[in-house]
Parts: C-alpha cells; sequence; structure tokens
C-alpha cells in the first residue's frame, strides 16, 4: 500500500493538471500546449522559495501562483489573439523556456544537478500518515476543480466561454469583450496549474529538470483527449486510463522480466500513441461520447427548476 | 464606369416626410480600401433619423462591408463613425472594439449563417441576456435566478417565433438566421442593422421579425437600418432609403423619390423591380 501513495498522488496531480485543461481547451477552446510550463514555474517558484529563500510552504504556493498567473496574463495577452496554431506554438516555446530556465539558471534552481528536499507542507508525526493525507489534499482539490468545471459550465459564464470557443467574432458581436475574458481564464487557469505544480514540488521531493519536459504536457493531453475534451470527467477517467494503467497498475504488479523493464516508458508512450490515434479515428469525441446530445436535457431541466 | 451618377450627398429636403428626429450615427469620410481597392467611400452619411431605412443596390455595392464598419467589424481606412445617445452624448464608434460597440446599442445581424454549435436555441438566447456582472469565472451561482428572471423574456420570442425545439439546437439554416436575428433582438439595441434578414427565412417568419421590427420601432426603441434585396419589404417598411453603388451611397430618399429615379434604378436592379 505504501508504494501506492507516490503514484496515486501523481494520478491526482494529472487529473487536477487534466481538469484545468478542460478548462481551457474543452471549454473555452485555448489550445495549451505548455501545460507544464506553468506548473514547472509554479514548482520551481515554490521550492526556491522554500529551500533557498527559507519560506513558509503555504507562502510560497501563494506566491508561485501569483507569479504564474501574472506571467501567464503577460503570455495570453500577447497570443490569444491569434489563432489555435501560433497559440499552441507559443506555448510549447514557453514551456521549453522554462525547461531552459530550469537548467541554465543552476545558482537558483540546481540546474541538471537538482533541487531538494521540498519538504511536505505539513507533518503529522508518522512519514507514512503524512504522505496519505497530503494525497488526501491532492485528491480533494481535484475534485474541486472537476466540481469548479462541471458548475462553471451551467452558468452564464460557461455559456460565454463556449460561446468564444464556438465563434468569438459572434460572441464579440453580441457584446462580449473576449480577448479580456480569455486573458483573465487563461490566467487564472495557469496559475491554479502553478499551484498544482508547488504542489507537486512535494511530492516529488527533489526537482531535476527533467520533470519540466514536455511528457507531462503530453500526459495531460492525452488523457484528456482520451476521455473527452468537453466531458468533465474526460480527463479523470483519461488519466486512469493512461497514468492509472501504466504508472501504478503494470509497474506495481505485472511481473515484467528484466530485461524489458528499460522497454518498458518506450512501450508506453507506443501504446498512448496507438490509442490516442485510435480514439481519433472512432471516437474523436473521447470515450465519454460527444457532449452534444447530452447537454440538451440538461439544459431543459435546469429551465423548468 | 463612364455614366457614374451624381453623389446625392445631401437629402432632398423639400419631399421628405417630417423628419422623425436625430441621426443616431454620423459617418464622416468614411473609406475602405483593401489594397488599391476602395470598396466603401462614405463622405458624410447620417442614419436613424427616420425610424426604418433601407440600404439597397447591386450585389458588391459595399452595404455589408458600410454596416460592419458601423459596428467596427472591419476598422475603416479613414473617417469617424459617431454615435448620439438618446441622453444627448456623443460617443465616437471608431477605434472601439467591436464588443464596445455592441454594449453601446449599435448591434448587426449576419448575412451569412452564424451560430454557437455548443449551446442550444435557449442557451443562446440567455447568452445575449446575461450582464457582464454574471459573467466571471468566479460567479458559480444565481443560475436558477437568472433562468426566472429570463423567462418571460424568451418565452414571449418562443411564442412569437417558431423554433421547433428551445432546448434543442437550431436545426435548419431557417432556425439558425432565425436565432441570430433573436439574439440581436435581445439585446434591445438602440440602433439595429439587419443585413438580409429575409434571405433564408420563411415568408411566415421573416413577416413575424419585421412585425416585431415594426413594433419596436414605433415605439421609439430602436431605429433599424435594412440591407435587402427583396425591394417589395424595402418600399412597403421603409420611410428612408440609401442606395449604394460601387462603394458610394448615389441616391437617397423616400422609397418613393428612390423608385422615381429611374435611370438609376434601371442602371442597377432592373426595370422589372421599379
Amino acid at each position: 500500500m505504501d508504494a501506492l501513495i507516490f503514484p496515486l498522488s501523481t494520478l491526482a496531480i494529472i487529473v487536477c493538471l487534466g481538469a484545468l485543461l478542460h478548462l481551457q481547451f474543452g471549454q473555452a477552446g485555448i489550445v495549451n500546449f505548455g501545460v507544464v510550463g506553468f506548473s514547472g514555474l509554479g514548482m520551481y517558484l515554490t521550492a526556491i522559495l522554500v529551500i533557498e529563500a527559507e519560506q513558509p510552504f503555504g507562502l510560497a504556493l501563494v506566491i508561485a501562483t501569483v507569479v504564474t498567473g501574472l506571467v501567464a496574463a503577460a503570455l495570453g495577452w500577447l497570443i490569444l489573439d491569434l489563432d489555435n496554431e501560433a497559440v499552441l506554438v507559443a506555448t510549447l516555446a514557453f514551456a521549453t523556456i522554462v525547461w531552459h530556465l530550469s537548467t541554465t539558471e543552476d545558482q537558483l534552481t540546481g540546474g541538471v544537478v537538482g533541487l531538494g528536499t521540498v519538504p511536505l507542507p505539513f507533518d503529522l508525526g508518522d512519514y507514512r500518515a503524512t504522505t496519505l493525507a497530503y494525497l488526501g489534499v491532492l485528491v480533494a482539490i481535484a475534485a474541486a476543480l472537476v466540481l469548479y468545471a462541471r458548475q462553471v459550465s451551467r452558468v452564464p459564464y460557461g455559456r460565454l466561454i463556449r460561446s468564444i470557443q464556438d465563434n468569438e467574432p459572434l460572441a464579440r458581436s453580441l457584446g462580449k469583450p473576449t480577448f479580456r475574458h480569455k486573458v483573465v481564464f487563461f490566467a487564472v487557469t495557469c496559475a491554479l496549474m502553478g499551484t498544482i505544480g508547488g504542489l507537486d514540488a512535494a511530492v516529488q521531493q527533489f526537482l531535476v529538470p527533467r520533470l519540466l519536459l514536455a511528457d507531462t504536457t503530453f500526459v495531460v493531453w492525452i488523457a484528456l483527449i482520451l476521455g473527452g475534451r468537453t466531458r468533465v470527467l474526460g480527463a479523470f477517467f483519461g488519466a486512469l486510463l493512461t497514468v492509472g494503467l501504466f504508472d501504478i497498475v503494470v509497474e506495481q504488479y505485472v511481473e515484467v522480466p528484466r530485461e524489458y523493464s528499460l522497454l518498458l516508458p518506450d512501450l508506453q508512450l507506443m501504446a498512448f500513441g496507438m490509442v490516442l490515434m485510435l480514439v481519433i479515428l472512432f471516437r474523436p469525441a473521447g470515450l465519454l461520447g460527444d457532449g452534444r446530445k447530452r447537454r440538451a436535457p440538461g439544459a431543459a431541466k435546469g429551465a423548468s427548476a | 464606369m463612364s455614366a457614374a451618377p451624381t453623389r446625392t450627398d445631401s437629402t432632398p429636403p423639400a419631399a421628405l416626410p417630417a423628419r422623425t428626429g436625430e441621426p443616431v450615427l454620423t459617418l464622416t469620410d468614411v473609406t475602405k480600401r483593401y489594397g488599391g481597392r476602395t470598396v466603401v467611400d462614405v463622405p458624410r452619411l447620417e442614419l436613424g433619423r427616420h425610424g426604418i431605412e433601407g440600404l439597397i443596390g447591386p450585389n458588391g455595392a459595399g452595404k455589408t462591408t458600410l454596416m460592419k464598419l458601423v459596428t467596427q467589424a472591419v476598422a475603416p481606412t479613414t473617417g469617424t463613425v459617431v454615435h448620439h445617445a438618446a441622453d444627448g452624448g456623443e460617443r465616437r464608434l471608431s477605434g472601439m472594439s467591436a464588443d464596445a460597440v455592441a454594449r453601446m446599442g449599435v448591434v448587426k445581424s449576419n448575412q451569412v449563417i452564424q451560430d454557437f454549435d455548443s449551446l442550444t436555441i435557449r442557451e443562446s438566447m440567455l447568452l445575449a441576456l446575461a450582464a457582464s456582472r454574471r459573467e466571471r469565472f468566479f460567479s458559480l451561482f444565481g443560475e436558477r435566478a437568472f433562468r426566472r428572471e429570463s423567462e418571460a423574456t424568451i418565452d414571449t420570442y418562443l411564442e412569437r417565433f417558431g423554433f421547433a425545439d428551445p432546448d434543442g439546437h437550431a436545426g435548419s439554416a431557417g432556425e439558425k438566421k432565425l436565432l441570430d436575428i433573436v439574439r440581436c433582438l435581445l439585446l434591445r439595441p438602440s440602433f439595429l442593422l439587419l443585413d438580409e434578414p429575409t434571405a433564408g427565412l420563411p415568408q411566415a417568419e421573416t413577416d413575424k421579425v419585421m412585425e416585431l421590427v415594426r413594433e419596436r420601432t414605433a415605439a421609439g426603441e430602436m431605429s433599424v437600418l435594412i440591407i435587402e434585396h427583396d425591394l417589395d419589404l424595402i418600399w412597403d417598411t421603409c420611410a428612408h432609403v440609401h442606395f449604394m453603388a460601387e462603394g458610394q451611397v448615389v441616391l437617397q430618399g423616400t422609397p418613393a423619390e428612390v423608385r422615381a429615379d429611374a435611370t438609376l434604378a434601371e442602371k442597377y436592379l432592373g426595370t422589372s423591380h421599379v
């Protein structure tokens, strides 16, 4: 059981990032391919503030969140009136810059040697109980984000951001300041990615630049596409099927011959790629299906209430 | 064109019916050029003086572009568009963002069908009605109260117009076109620009739309500018008609006057229409 706490914490982190990407891409249509840039910025800022500046974890996390949000606001202001391809490339480039900084600014980040150790923000005396409690916190945050995404899709703000995704000029012609809304929403959701990254710092404990590689972005994207980008629980099911299946079931419970164990990460990526292709070919709206037909009865219910 | 019609910048004063009011919009030296091509060139144009006004002219005359220059969906190359509010205030629309213009009450329906694919008809109407204070990322509650407040308004439109299933998506082209106009009306504009409202709409729905537009205009709630190729509708509905050709407003006046201007009408519309 103890061996499960770390992968389950990682799973909770992926679900959190997936819920945020669902808000950005599934609801508002912002193609953020730099998820790890924002979570990584939050992660390193938190760690640097805790380790180098000796600030308490909570304060470090708040500062990291705010700084990530401001950086995202500036980036969003520059790129969010461009087309989707440009947003994709710009966010990917941003994540690459963050990764690069983590290797070059080694006085702050420890460079490739790494930065550690980030302690858990609280201590219950017993290490196992503490990590378990921290997992509980992560699960609660993941649940809160999923609930937020669910609730926001049912209120005027949710209709607004969906309308921006569907037809931005039309939304603007109805008096909606779409660009401002996109920048604010992007900044807030990226800031929360920073928060999640900061929380992840305490899960990882020892930070190396490798954590900021695009793998995380890809895993979150694959999870979301697999589950269904327009579904609130899409990221959750997608994460279960990817991270859950491989990092937990296969790594913990399947006996893999030693000579194949090195191949496992490659096989995993291959399987992700295959599944992604199959999903896009046969279930383009994801395994949870297309949100369109199911949304209408929900709206009817709300209207009669 | 060799026989370019003489421009009548000022409307013929004597023959006009009683002027119903001050203009809502004044365009001054508004031009739009794409590359070397001037698609709109309007030295001076007053809109909204007469309640319902028509904007006619051959395809490619620049009618839709002129409307988009007013709503700032397209930025003018030169010139200013000034909005005169009912309280006497004046605001320059040129330079504003398109959404700010819509919030000023200057709203345009679309000629080409536009819709939100993920919103049902009712959701689309709620979107048009939602005030900005409800549209904040932390405003998670109050949906029921908002739907209750909006119910009466939405129901009047649903009763009046023929939507098959308000909680489904707009299916036919006609439904989408109708929804587009209804969204505009829900915004309670002070100046409504209708770009070919009858194209793609069944006759019965067209009649209902025009009836509502006439009611609102007669009540002094808004002024309207209509682009329409159905000239009977223009002659019947409009108190004043602007005739555009090759990017210029070449003739203005009452429907009778414009119809009577036979050479011009023949030149662009063919004799059968007049």
